[in-house]
């Protein structure tokens, strides 16, 4: 417990402030009180309390109106309300709107002593909580930290030396030799991004992302992603089909992450699709939300997996032959999904395919924003 | 046939800068060697340079950008193109892959991210040198 903590009582009956004042202050509390529900919020915010009474009866703001400003201001402060004998009901309601507990009037200097006591027990452990957040961060930060300077600064010197070996050695070279060297290159390439990816769920502080948002059209994100991605499909024999069903609404955000988002979906895609198959990329607009959707026929995803895709470092059990990667591709998606206000989903039908689906709010319909001449337009 | 460019590299890591040093000396370029920021200042205010490759990660800070954002206040330095090499674009800022900060330290300067393939090392050291070329001329 705070060596002087502080309870702000917010009631109109005067009777009820000066009992508590005096039952609270008895132990080694400091106690400030408010006549009414704004005059409490203006107190709150002056004495910034470590538990809050309020009543739910008062003329003005009511308490429940009270509870709820101060939980959307301070989601972490701790409030007890305090009730008439009958209206239990709306007890509960004020626990459903984040209140800790509730003290049923008239009450006994012990139980308001009690729940007092419970009251800043709890806010001593949100506390201890968040501060050991604050630690396990930093320590994810330093973590990242020393992956990257201990782990990839070898592995860069490492690659860079083989640069200049191979072409050194250029001429002198069997084909066989080429090849191993291409075969070292290749796993040291994969070692380094593999890293990379480490360092991006690890260290970044991907909210970092909403200061450059920008009103973004997802035509042009997936135009890119498809783009990038067709290479790797072709080897495959796999052919990207996008639909964009105009008029798609901007968003705001980040094209270069939401491009990476439709291109891990698109890489998955090709990568656990039969061959010769194609992959439908949707975009369309409904309900305020745009969406883009990334449907592949392939193996598809065991039901039991679907729960798990987006946590870091999940894959499924059953893989096909020959497919790797270190599961944080989805992980990474859902995170940049999720900053720009998003979500993405998963649906899928093991032996038919999967569908992936990013969802982003709207920005409200701009009047300035120029209507698109052909309804639908294929990219 | 004029005088080989006169390069200096400042960077912690040995073996990286035996990597890239091989590449520059093979295309004819005079390389010096500094493996700290305060060896390479020295370096930089005992004879000319045309050109600094920088690694702006040394040790377990950016003392690298230090020696950078010194060179831009220096009057005499302050023109000196830099190849600035990192390996870092992932702390300082969260971004598309392939894309990486470019801060903009001096007047001319290019980035690169470790490992470097030598093709890319020696057209961005040599298009570093034009540019810096260029500006000198029209600046006299």
């Amino acid at each position: 417990m705070p060596p002087n903590p502080t309870i702000l009582v917010i009631d109109d009956e005067e009777v009820v402030l000066d009992a508590c004042t005096q039952v609270l202050a008895s132990g080694s509390c400091q106690v400030c009180t408010a006549g009414n529900g704004a005059e409490g919020l203006l107190r709150l915010e002056e004495v910034q309390p470590d538990l809050v009474f309020v009543d739910l009866k008062m003329p003005g703001l009511s308490g429940l109106e009270v509870l709820e400003k101060i939980r959307a201001k301070h989601p972490r402060m701790v409030v007890i309300v305090i009730t008439g004998y009958a209206t239990v009901s709306s007890a509960i309601e004020a626990m459903k709107k984040g209140a800790f507990d509730f003290l049923p009037k008239p009450f006994t200097p012990d139980e308001l002593r009690l729940i007092a006591r419970r009251g800043l027990e709890h806010h001593r452990l949100v506390q201890q909580t968040l501060s050991l957040r604050r630690e396990q961060e930093m320590l994810r930060e330093n973590f990242a930290a020393i992956v990257s300077h201990e782990l990839k600064s070898p592995l860069g010197a490492l690659q860079q030396n083989l640069y200049v070996l191979v072409a050194e050695l250029d001429e002198q070279l069997s084909p066989d030799q080429q090849q191993r060297f291409a075969r070292l290159q290749t796993r040291l390439e994969d070692l380094l991004k593999l890293i990379h990816s480490w360092l991006r769920v690890f260290s970044v502080d991907i909210n970092k992302l909403k200061e450059t948002f920008q009103p973004t059209a997802l035509a042009e994100v997936v135009a890119k992603a498809v783009e990038s991605v067709q290479p790797h499909a072709t080897r495959k024999g796999i052919s990207i089909e996008p639909t964009v069903t105009e008029p798609l609404p901007l968003v705001n955000g980040d094209a270069g992450s939401l491009a990476e988002v439709v291109v891990n979906l698109l890489n998955n895609a090709v990568k656990y699709s039969f061959p010769d198959r194609p992959i439908q990329v949707r975009a369309d607009a409904a309900n305020g939300q745009v969406r883009i959707a990334v449907t592949d026929r392939g193996v598809g995803i065991a039901k039991e997996d679907l729960p798990h895709l987006f946590q870091d470092f999940a894959r499924g059990h059953t893989q096909p032959e020959g497919v790797s990667g270190c599961g944080l591709g989805l992980a990474i998606s859902r995170r940049i999904a999720e900053v720009h206000g998003g979500s993405i989903s998963a649906a899928s039908e093991p032996g038919q395919g999967s569908t992936f689906t990013l969802s982003l709010p709207a920005v409200a319909a701009a009047a300035d924003s120029p209507p698109s001449p052909n309804s639908e337009r294929k990219v | 046939m004029s005088a080989p460019k006169q390069l200096l590299i400042i960077d912690d890591d040995p073996d990286f800068v035996a990597g890239i040093k091989a590449i520059l000396v093979k295309a004819k370029y005079a390389v010096d060697v500094a493996h700290n920021p305060k060896d390479g200042l020295a370096a930089l205010k005992a004879k000319p340079y045309d050109l600094l490759l920088l690694d702006v990660m040394m040790g377990r800070g950016a003392e690298g950008i230090m020696i950078a954002r010194k060179l831009g206040k220096d009057p005499k330095l302050r023109d000196l193109p830099v190849l600035i090499i990192t390996g870092i674009r992932e702390q300082m800022a969260f971004l598309f892959p392939g894309q990486a900060v470019h801060p903009h330290f001096v007047n001319v300067d290019e980035l690169v991210e470790k490992p470097v393939e030598p093709k890319l090392l020696l057209e961005k050291v040599e298009a570093l040198l034009q540019s810096a070329g260029t500006r000198k001329a029209q600046s006299s």
